[in-house]
């Protein structure tokens, strides 16, 4: 029973009151078709007030309430064809009845009954009574439906808790493991500082002693050199008539290199000259033959272009696409007109489901291994690439050219590399005479390559090392359960854009080979349901791009929804 | 980057520092009169450089003919050919070409297929022409009589026609300062440079020069208006004359300009070469010529022509006009008036009513570059029912096609597109999507393919298919000039070959103007070739109306001639009101260019383009959410009303900007819905007299100076007086409310003095917009989904006295769609209220024998403003039947006024005879 029901009930006596106290009503003018009260109370049954509330009852299904514009709204017989389109104009609208008969028998019926109930927004019909239109009480069918919806929900939801569970379980483990990482990394990153530290200090001694040699040598030379230049003088007549010769060939060619921009100056101010206002009247003097070469001259500017080219420039303008990226664009799309026809009907299925479209680049079993991939290849990112904010197309690569320099310290399982470098320093150290002078060439060579080598590794490990931090230092949710989204990033496809989001670090929008960086990470929102990226590219004429991701289903592991709401 | 397109950009780099003001529109790109060879020639002659006289005056085939020969008999040249005709309504019609005898090397371009057909039946066949002699002329004038009082002059030396009222004052007037000048045809001789260049493209010019200009008076004028497309001011401000700013004449050339300027006289996308003047003494006037070539035009200030020794009537306030022309012949109208709606309805006359558009199209469009895909409709679409939002019209730009082939569908975006268009046509609503002239070039595409073979497209100088940069890349364009190819567009838009559209299904022109990127000055070589060998540069201003006329009759035809079409086009020329609407183009969300849409779009509609209004919320940029919403509030009240927005904008759906914003604006949409009746019936007037929907404030005042030059405020009909807020939180504005009769606001029913100026307080809710004393407004108050919805939803009617306690209105009705109601299958009714009694009456021709239109609809309510409150019932005859009057809000929602007095469900029908009386 709704309140109300009750309401109009409890009112029986005299007048009833409208709800926001515009005005006040008899029985006989609730649902009169008459609007008595603003907030339309006394006409919950028509349309007659705007803005007021339809009450339907559906029983069976949800009661619901409607705006009242939908409340015996017109149907459009007519769109089902001109012929009985034009028939209709014959007919008065209380003949619409057997108009609506004559378009059943004659027409296919299932069409007729989907489009009816488009237009059924009660679905116990209470909203069509003006008679014009039957419509059939689909409460039991359609609360059917929703409760098969919410069945499935449950299932959904279910299952979503168990996914949880397991995740939380392994982020456990994950958190665990590069907890002791980070620990034995420091412990390393302390004995390879000293080691560094040690051959530093014999580098520069080396460093030293050369030095000083060096500063010997170059007395030498310079005693040399004075001698030198007692001989040189006699030639210089000779020599000076040459380099003139050189100067003038200079100039000749800056003239020439710089004729056509002297040129382009002096078209210039003859077009500025031709649009400034002042000049213009001065315009009168100018003959023709003046006015018409500088346009001449500056068609050789735009000449310059091809047809192509200016075409495309001034397409730029409206699309605020540069050229280079429109011309990237249209061979996208031209691969997307030709090629990719394939692929598309093959993941046609995706596509009518779109619930289940995401990919994502990492399949479902996380086993160790990839997580341990997954570390190499964040670390790669983090050492390689220290203006990783501003390319954000590197970090997808994350199985590209980084891995290979990486093998000889990103295995964590392999220690042996340290004690190599710890024997090696040692061996230099003891090997290198570091007062011999003048000092052996190869030794030098040696401690600096040994030098570079360790504090390359150093500052690699130094940036998995924060890397790490960073990484722990996250917000991963309550019970750590982002955890292993840290190195992984999701797809969407939303038509004929891919949307890549990496939670913790960024989120991009991909269209044929241009990707536009709609932000960097950075929160949760909302209890863990949204996360945000902030600060992306700027939107042509507008401010940055942003993107909310919205997890509608957050426990729902399996089907991370990016819904991406691109605000442009 | 190649090292060229790198030079270009050095050479822009220091163009822009040259400025150093840095104006996203590039003008350096579009000629100026300076770089034009015939607009600088002609803009350099002195008054008097005609040395021409009028020869053989005579009377054949019912025209005055006569010959224009040099005063000083000049071997070389030939005599031009004049023509004098004379129309029903005072219309008097000069052409003037070369002689056709003399075998000129070309026959030169006159426009086809706007006049319509029907006027040639108006014209008058003259039987002779009587002789005056004028002041102390060598030469005796002819005289023609043109109906009304008003006479036709040709003074034959000098060379003058002017236009008077009989035997007195002078009205409008042609070569009064002997700048007549035209450029026959002639063969090339040796030596003979007629090649024109413009930033890197040639213009061949193979017929070489071959331009017109001459001047124009119009006496006891104040103001000149009209000559679209331009943003700028209603009234026109002069372009030259003593202590006048340098200025650009008014150019007519249809460009696609990006990010137009707010105030000046460039040419924008189209050009009606239509111009009205207006002065309180006289009235009205009008000229108008009949060219599609570039054209440019000089409003002379006054004292510009001091030292020229002529001397016109001094005791007439004048306005001088230049008018210059690239190509094409003298086809010139003089419209006499003398009131502003009878020169419009000449006008209109000439060159076609404006069409009844389909009833949908008058409410509220929803627009942007792009809606992606049909998830995204939908998801719209489901917001306007949301938030309880009516609309009409759902729009698809470029980005639904495949590939920007137009009559195609992206496969991704939209796999479904029948199946959208039903299930917004369910709730009522529409679609439209986007066809542009530009052609893909690409043999897999079957409208290319039949074009090419066909032979169909544009050719460039050289007789190859003429190829172009579009949105495709590499396009050629349809030769929309030949009636074939118009015929063969036509079949395109059947529900057979279009696939995936619908009956909802209709259709938008862009870029007609044509849009070419990489063509001089964004557009077409004037050296391209159309059928019959005109070039392109005689037909330029009207090759995108060809455009939208085959487009609108591919609608009419895919319905059997049983559907109006809707066809919105950019390109605009003389007679494109018969053929859809038009908006002015790509505006920028700025305050300016939300006060400049005003003029815009009045100044259309007083060259008979009724049916026009600018993108709500402006196309480039992104409205501070008060700037869109005061565009709103404007924007219902365009004619045309239809938001939308550059692709790179941000999403400004009207519940995008906070809960208070969006009732705001569902606010002012639902005005525009409420008001639909009264708009409707206002569509039915322009397309009976060419009045347009939206007016300045002086055609219903004309005799009210203050309202000359206002572009503020403007009229929708005769009864609504609307004043924009074009500023940043404005707190009071001023609004002139003209005439004897009081103002009632429209919101708050409260009374304001006419005649007189109001200082009044500025809210955030709505804009200033008041009834009329004295008039009655159709309404319908109940909130649709859409304005389909509405159809047998009942009226309100209010009614505003005058100081006599009377008032009239009208209503007009149809089943907006078809064109049943050319055959009288309408209600026209009105109101009359009158010694206390309301009387409705039937004002539509008696339909015996022809269709008929039939409508349930009913009255519910009656409102009337400026009544004494004591009535407690009303009598209804001939039902002889007593109803309440009770106290009432004015609006149903949001009512801000006091309450007022309201005959409640009277329950009359629309359609009877009926009368209602105040007891």
């Amino acid at each position: 029973m709704n309140a109300d029901e009750e309401f109009y009930k409890a009112s029986s006596s005299g007048f009833i009151k409208c709800k926001d106290g515009s005005g006040q009503f008899t029985r006989a003018q609730l649902n009169d078709d008459f609007c008595d009260c603003l907030d339309g109370t006394d006409e919950p049954g028509t349309s007659a007030c705007p803005g007021g509330k339809f009450y339907c009852r559906n029983a069976g299904h949800t009661p619901l309430y409607l705006f009242s514009s939908r409340v015996n709204d017109v149907m459009e017989w007519e769109f089902i064809g001109f012929a009985i389109f034009k028939a209709t104009y014959f007919l008065e609208s209380v003949k619409l009845k057997r108009l609506f008969s004559i378009i059943v028998s004659s027409l296919d019926q299932t069409y007729i009954i989907s489009y009816l109930d488009e237009h059924m927004d009660c679905c116990d019909g209470s909203d069509e009574y003006d008679g014009s239109i039957k419509c059939p009480n689909t409460c039991w069918e359609t609360g059917k439906v929703a409760r098969d919806k919410l069945k499935r929900k449950i299932a959904t939801y279910k299952e979503g808790l168990n996914l949880r569970k397991q995740v939380i379980e392994r982020a456990k483990l994950t958190v665990a493991k590069d907890e002791a990482e980070l620990s034995k990394l420091k412990s390393e990153e302390t004995t390879l500082k000293g080691l560094v530290q040690q051959l530093k200090e014999h580098k520069e001694q080396i460093e030293k002693v050369e030095e000083k040699e060096r500063l010997e040598k170059e007395k030498e030379d310079k005693k040399r050199e004075e001698d030198a230049e007692k001989s040189k003088a006699k030639n210089e007549d000779e020599k000076e008539v040459h380099i003139q010769d050189e100067s003038a060939t200079e100039s000749t060619q800056n003239n020439l290199e710089g004729s056509p921009m002297d040129q382009h100056d002096a078209v210039d101010e003859k077009e500025t000259a031709g649009i400034s206002d002042t000049d213009l009247h001065a315009g009168s003097e100018v003959t023709h033959d003046q006015v018409a070469k500088p346009e001449k001259d500056a068609s050789e500017n735009t000449d310059a272009l091809s047809k192509e080219e200016l075409g495309r420039l001034v397409a730029s303008r409206w699309t605020g696409e540069s050229t280079e990226k429109s011309k990237e664009d249209t061979t996208a799309k031209d691969g997307h007109d030709h090629n990719v026809q394939t692929p598309e009907s093959t993941h046609s299925e995706d596509y009518d489901a779109s619930d289940d479209d995401n990919q994502m680049y990492d399949d479902d079993d996380d086993d160790d291994d990839d997580i341990d991939d997954d570390v190499d290849k964040s670390m790669g990112e983090d050492i390689g690439d220290e203006n990783h904010d501003n390319d954000p197309v590197s970090s997808y690569t994350s199985d590209s050219e980084n891995e290979s320099d990486l093998s000889d310290i990103a295995t964590t399982s392999n220690p042996s590399w340290l004690e190599k470098i710890q024997r090696t320093v040692r061996n230099i150290l003891q090997a290198v005479n570091l007062f011999q002078s003048p000092v052996n060439i190869s030794d030098a060579a040696h401690v600096r390559k040994e030098y570079e080598n360790a504090s390359s590794k150093l500052s690699k490990l130094q940036s998995r090392i924060s890397s790490l931090t960073r990484k722990l230092e996250n917000d991963f949710g309550p019970a750590k359960e982002f955890y292993s989204f840290y190195d992984r990033c999701f797809e969407n496809k939303q038509n004929k854009y891919v949307y890549k989001i990496c939670p913790f670090k960024q989120a991009s929008q991909e269209e044929g080979h241009s990707t536009t960086n709609l932000g960097r990470w950075e929160k949760f929102e909302d209890s863990y349901r949204t996360m945000v990226f902030s600060n992306g590219d700027m939107c042509w004429n507008g401010p940055d791009r942003s993107l909310k991701e919205l997890e509608q289903k957050l426990d729902e592991m399996n089907k991370e929804q990016p819904q991406s709401h691109d605000e442009l | 980057m190649s090292n060229s397109v790198f030079h270009f950009f050095l050479l822009f780099l220091t163009l822009f520092l040259h400025l150093t003001i840095v104006f996203s529109w590039k003008k350096e790109e579009f000629r100026n009169c300076n770089q034009t060879p015939f607009c600088k020639k002609a803009r350099s002659r002195k008054p008097g450089y005609c040395s021409l006289i009028a020869n053989d005056i005579s009377v054949v085939d019912g025209n005055v003919n006569a010959k224009l020969i040099p005063k000083t008999s000049d071997q070389d040249s030939k005599p031009l050919i004049l023509t004098l005709s004379v129309y029903q309504d005072g219309i008097l019609r000069l052409k003037i070409d070369e002689d056709p005898n003399l075998n000129p090397p070309k026959k030169r371009f006159e426009v086809p297929d706007v006049i319509v057909p029907e006027f040639e039946t108006k014209k008058l066949w003259l039987q002779r022409v009587s002789t005056e002699v004028i002041g102390g002329d060598s030469e005796p004038s002819s005289v023609v009589y043109l109906g009304d009082g008003f006479e036709g002059v040709i003074r034959a030396d000098p060379f003058e026609i002017f236009v008077r009222e009989k035997g007195g004052k002078r009205i409008l007037s042609l070569n009064s300062h002997g700048l007549f000048d035209f450029e026959q045809l002639r063969a090339k001789k040796e030596g003979d440079d007629w090649e024109e260049n413009f930033r890197g493209h040639t213009d061949t010019r193979p017929y070489g020069p071959q331009s017109i200009s001459f001047d124009v008076s119009f006496y006891e004028s104040e103001f000149v208006y009209g000559i679209p497309e331009h943003a700028t001011r209603l009234g026109l401000k002069p372009t030259r004359g003593p202590g006048i700013d340098h200025s650009e004449p008014y150019r007519l050339f249809n460009l696609d300009v990006f990010e137009f300027l707010h105030e000046s006289p460039f040419g924008l996308y189209g050009s009606v070469p239509f111009m009205l003047a207006h002065g309180k003494s006289r009235g009205t006037s009008g000229f108008f010529w009949l060219n599609a070539a570039e054209m440019q035009i000089d409003v002379l200030g006054a004292g510009w022509d001091a030292d020229s020794g002529i001397s016109l009537p001094s005791d007439q306030a004048r306005i001088d006009t230049l008018w210059m022309s690239e190509a094409g012949v003298v086809d010139a109208f003089f419209f006499v008036g003398p009131g502003p709606k009878d020169v419009v309805r000449q006008y209109t006359s000439v060159t076609g009513m404006p069409a009844m558009p389909q009833h949908f199209a008058t409410a509220y469009h929803q627009c942007r570059w792009n809606y992606r895909d049909e998830e995204d409709v939908e998801l719209v679409d489901s917001k306007f029912d949301e938030f309880d939002i009516p609309y009409d019209v759902l729009w698809l730009d470029i980005e639904h096609t495949d590939g920007k082939r137009y009559f195609t569908w992206d496969k991704v975006l939209f796999p479904n597109p029948e199946e959208m268009q039903k299930k917004l046509y369910a709730k009522g609503r529409h679609m439209v999507t986007i066809v542009d002239p530009h052609i893909k070039r690409d043999d897999s595409y079957y409208i290319h393919r039949e074009a090419t073979q066909k032979r169909y497209y544009v050719k460039d100088a050289k007789g190859n298919d003429y190829d172009g940069w579009c949105w495709p890349g590499s396009s050629s364009y349809l030769d929309m000039l030949s009636p074939e190819v118009r015929d063969w567009w036509v079949e395109k838009f059947s529900l057979q070959n279009y696939v995936g559209s619908t009956p909802s299904l209709y259709i938008w022109n862009d870029m007609n103007e044509p849009s070419v990127f990489n063509g001089p000055e964004v557009t077409m070589p004037r050296d391209a070739l159309h059928y019959g060998g005109a070039e392109h540069r005689e037909l330029h201003n009207a090759y995108g109306y060809y455009f939208h006329m085959a487009t609108s009759n591919g609608l009419v035809k895919r319905s059997n001639g049983q559907d109006r079409p809707f066809v919105l086009s950019r390109a605009i020329f003389p007679g494109t009101q018969r053929f859809g609407a038009v908006w002015t183009g790509d505006n920028t969300a700025d305050w300016d260019q939300l006060r400049v849409s005003v003029s815009m779009v009045l100044t259309l509609g007083l060259t008979g383009i009724s049916f026009s209004g600018a993108d709500v919320g402006g196309y480039f940029g992104n409205p501070e959410p008060e700037l869109l919403v005061r565009w709103y509030q404007l924007g219902a009240y365009y004619p045309f009303f239809r938001a939308h927005a550059h692709q790179d904008t941000k999403r400004r759906e009207p519940w995008l900007f906070g809960e208070r914003n969006t009732e705001i604006m569902k606010d002012a949409i639902r005005m525009r819905y409420i008001l639909l009746p009264y708009f409707y019936t206002l569509f039915r007037e322009a397309n009976t007299t060419g009045v347009p929907v939206m007016r300045p404030l002086w055609m219903e005042f004309p005799y009210d100076e203050a309202t000359f030059s206002n572009d503020d405020a403007f009229m929708v009909g005769k009864s609504l007086l609307v004043q924009g807020i074009f500023t940043e939180k404005a707190k009071s504005v001023n609004v002139y409310m003209p005439g004897e009769q009081a103002w009632y606001d429209l919101r708050t029913g409260i009374t304001y003095k006419g005649a007189s100026s109001h200082k009044l307080e500025v809210l955030e809710e709505s804009i200033p917009a008041f009834q009329r004393a004295g008039a009655i407004i159709p309404r319908k108050d109940r909130l649709r989904r859409s304005s389909t919805q509405m159809v047998n939803d009942p009226y309100t009617l209010v009614i505003a006295l005058n100081s006599s306690k009377a008032a009239e209105g009208e209503l007009y009705i149809d089943d907006g769609k078809s064109f049943e109601f050319e055959q009288g299958a309408y209600i026209h009714r009105r109101f009359v209220f009158s010694d206390g009694k309301l009387t409705s009456i039937n004002i539509a021709p008696s339909a015996s024998g022809r269709s008929r239109f039939l409508s349930n609809c009913i009255v519910e309510r009656i409102i009337l403003l400026g009544h004494s409150s004591g009535p407690k019932s009303a009598l209804i005859k001939p039902a002889n039947q007593k109803v309440d009057v009770e106290l009432g809000p004015l609006w149903l929602r949001g009512s801000k006024g006091p309450l007022v007095l309201t005959i409640r469900r009277p329950n009359v029908r629309i359609a009877d005879d009926w009368t209602i009386k105040i007891l």
